[in-house]
């Protein structure tokens, strides 16, 4: 693996406060997750189903891609294209500029992340206030989110409030949590109805009426959205579905897979700029319609990834986050669906560790809403990046020594025979605390010690 | 039409399949959805709705009252309980308006930080707890989203089953610029997952489910506010 990975992960793995934030929230989300799922008998069904959506839409993207541009275009949308995350920067910027705008908020949306937009937008000297209480957290920190979900999940409270203590004008003495979230409101009460400009992402766009769906529980994205003059949409071109009613049965299972609520606190169908006579809302709602990838990844065999609601359950039970968090994947997006994309948006060379820091446990599938086989498509990453050669000739040597052994099945038993006692020297009680070669394992949680005999040794004994 | 538009429709390459049979085939995978929705929903559906908006999850209060007229005493009832002064922001709704609010201060441009606003919502969704507001002339959005107390008022008659109900009655109208479901206060679990309400939306939502006079009328429950999770 290359050095940078195994530095962040080192640096993650030895980071206590990390590894406790990781746990409250991912274990909350987990059995607040396993609890909606259990209320559920006909989840696997469901699952079934919006797997099948998906997959219905992302092998007609064309027609639905049309069909969503020209009713956005009949409510009064300005639909833009990118190919890359440059185009889709310079558009945003490009309609910040013609706006004359000093201040934009934004609601949280994964893919601003993935284009870069913070970065664009600094560049351009636009003043960004991330209005989702995570982001808001991130953006003081001068960091960048570390969970699709919960962007701020590797900060403690204790850290957030020396963050708001710093930073806000009317923090108070910032006790408690809720104390915390008081402060933020006020703080971001009047940026909200300063702003020129508003951006969101989508977690839907709905092909016919033209519409977009947000969904937040603290209800920024409304706050963003309405006040401003404009109201920029950028999505990837992945998140269209056919009608209303079937974003309804993904909710069902984005929401529960989430945060394992039934439906999110604000479901919101933004559609077209508001009607005459309309009480409030922009007067004008642009719409920017990102490939970034996706339609490369349709050609190369990664369709099943087009699925993807980006609700982090994945991210929630894999035991690889869970113990080095977002930061040390890299990427814009961790976890296993993380591994499964980064090596699209940032090329396999640099991001070919992601997809082998992964124990092919399987969870991340079963937990899946919608049934992406992501070991299946991990496995797939770590052939290609042996058919590029990208695998370290130590890695190489190693695999081939390994092959001779295990072709050759008297010499590979004989060679467990002498190494199990030998390894066995190291254990106490059970446990290997440290061993030549082991130290990248043992530097941070013992290895358990293994069996004093081979599996085929012991089934040999009894006589099978 | 801009390059890059041509240049992801020719990645994409052309269609395979007709207009037609795309539709039909969208069609045929809502048919599958009555069948593994979760139950949720019993036979009186504001029965089922008040419930779900009032259990432990979402964690709203909400009561029952009868004739619209009852309204105004049951937001009395509601500002003196929340120790609340007798003012707020009241929806410029016909229904709302043609109420009598003697005794509150009322007023129709909402307030950055504004304590109370009064809604009524078009209809709801049992299964999910949800309130249903579109935007308009008489639905400033940021109504639900400012106040500091959201009540909103709701026909029990409007109630519906399921979201895809709430999708079918958007889709025999013209579309709003916002169709806002809303389904409990604000809430957010950005601090170390701990449930904290009023994030930026409001941090307490009252429901005053209407029932119509009904000749003899009959009292029917009310519902006492459940405690919210915090759990989470």
């Amino acid at each position: 693996m290359t050095t940078a990975f195994i530095e962040r992960s080192n640096r993650a793995l030895a980071d206590r406060n990390l590894k406790l934030a990781i746990d409250r929230t991912t274990g909350t989300a987990r059995t607040k997750r396993a609890a909606a799922v259990a209320a559920w008998p006909q989840f696997e069904s469901a699952r079934d189903l919006g797997r099948d959506i998906k997959d219905h839409v992302t092998a007609n993207l064309a027609h639905y891609l049309s069909e969503f541009e020209r009713n956005a275009i009949a409510s009064g949308a300005h639909v833009h294209w990118a190919r890359t995350a440059q185009e889709a920067c310079d558009i945003v910027i490009g309609i910040c500029r013609a706006e004359d705008a000093r201040s934009v908020t934004r609601a949280k949306s994964m893919l601003g992340e993935e284009i870069g937009l913070p970065h664009a937008m600094a560049d351009a000297g636009i003043e960004r206030v991330e209005t989702d209480l995570a982001e808001h957290i991130v953006q003081l920190a001068g960091d960048t989110p570390s969970h699709i979900v919960w962007p701020a999940l590797h900060k403690t409270r204790e850290q957030v409030r020396e963050l708001f203590l710093a930073h806000h004008t009317d923090p108070g003495a910032l006790a408690t949590v809720e104390a915390m979230v008081s402060s933020a409101r006020r703080q971001l009460r009047q940026k909200f109805m300063a702003a020129d400009i508003g951006i969101s992402g989508a977690n839907f766009l709905v092909a016919d009426t033209g519409s977009i769906c947000t969904v937040t529980n603290e209800g920024n994205a409304e706050l963003t959205t309405t006040p401003p003059r404009v109201h920029i949409v950028t999505a990837g071109i992945e998140k269209l579905v056919p009608s209303t009613a079937h974003a309804m049965s993904l909710l069902r299972l984005l929401v529960r897979s989430a945060t394992g609520a039934e439906l999110t606190q604000y479901t919101t169908f933004h559609c077209g700029p508001k009607r005459v006579g309309d009480a409030d809302g922009p007067e004008a709602f642009h719409i920017v319609l990102v490939d970034n990838g996706r339609t490369k990844m349709l050609t190369e065999g990664l369709a099943e990834m087009l699925r993807c609601l980006r609700c982090g359950a994945c991210l929630n039970h894999c035991v690889v986050y869970r113990q080095i968090g977002g930061h040390a994947y890299g990427g814009t997006y961790p976890g296993p669906m993380g591994a499964v994309l980064t090596p699209v948006l940032d090329g396999l060379p640099i991001a070919q560790d992601l997809p082998k820091a992964c124990t092919l446990n399987g969870l991340c599938e079963e937990v899946c809403p919608v049934k992406i086989p992501l070991p299946a498509m991990l496995r797939g990453w770590r052939e290609r990046a042996w058919r590029d050669g990208l695998e370290p000739q130590t890695i190489r040597n190693g695999l081939g020594l390994w092959r001779f052994m295990v072709v050759r099945p008297g010499l590979y038993r004989l060679a467990t025979r002498i190494a199990l006692p030998a390894i066995r020297l190291f254990a106490r009680r059970g446990w290997i605390r440290s061993m030549p070669l082991a130290g990248g394992w043992t530097r941070h949680r013992d290895l358990p010690a293994p069996a004093a005999r081979s599996f085929m040794d012991q089934i040999r004994s009894q006589g099978r | 039409m801009s390059q890059a538009r041509d240049a992801i429709f020719a990645a994409l390459g052309p269609s395979q399949t007709q207009s037609a049979d795309i539709l039909r085939h969208a069609d045929a995978l809502l048919d599958r959805v009555a069948a593994l929705r979760p139950n949720r929903v019993g036979d009186d559906l504001a029965d089922s709705f008040l419930a779900r908006v009032t259990g432990p999850v979402i964690g709203a209060s909400g009561q029952r009252v009868t004739g619209v007229e009852s309204v105004p005493d049951a937001v009395r009832a509601y500002l003196l309980a929340q120790d609340q002064p007798p003012s707020l922001a009241l929806q410029p709704h016909a229904k709302l308006l043609s109420l009598d609010w003697s005794g509150i201060e009322t007023h129709h441009a909402i307030a950055v930080d504004e304590a109370v606003a009064v809604c009524f919502a078009p209809y709801a969704v049992a299964e999910t707890g949800s309130l249903v507001f579109r935007s308009g002339a008489d639905m400033p959005v940021l109504f639900a989203f400012l106040p500091l107390h959201h009540i909103v008022v709701v026909d029990a008659a409007s109630v519906v089953a399921w979201l895809e109900d709430c999708a079918a009655i958007e889709a025999s109208r013209a579309t709003p610029r916002n169709l806002n479901l809303v389904t409990g206060a604000s809430g957010t679990t950005d601090i170390e997952g701990a449930l904290v309400r009023g994030a930026h939306g409001p941090a307490q939502l009252h429901i005053i489910l209407v029932d119509p006079v009904l000749p003899p009328a009959e009292k029917l429950p009310s519902h006492v506010p459940a405690t919210p999770d915090t759990s989470r």
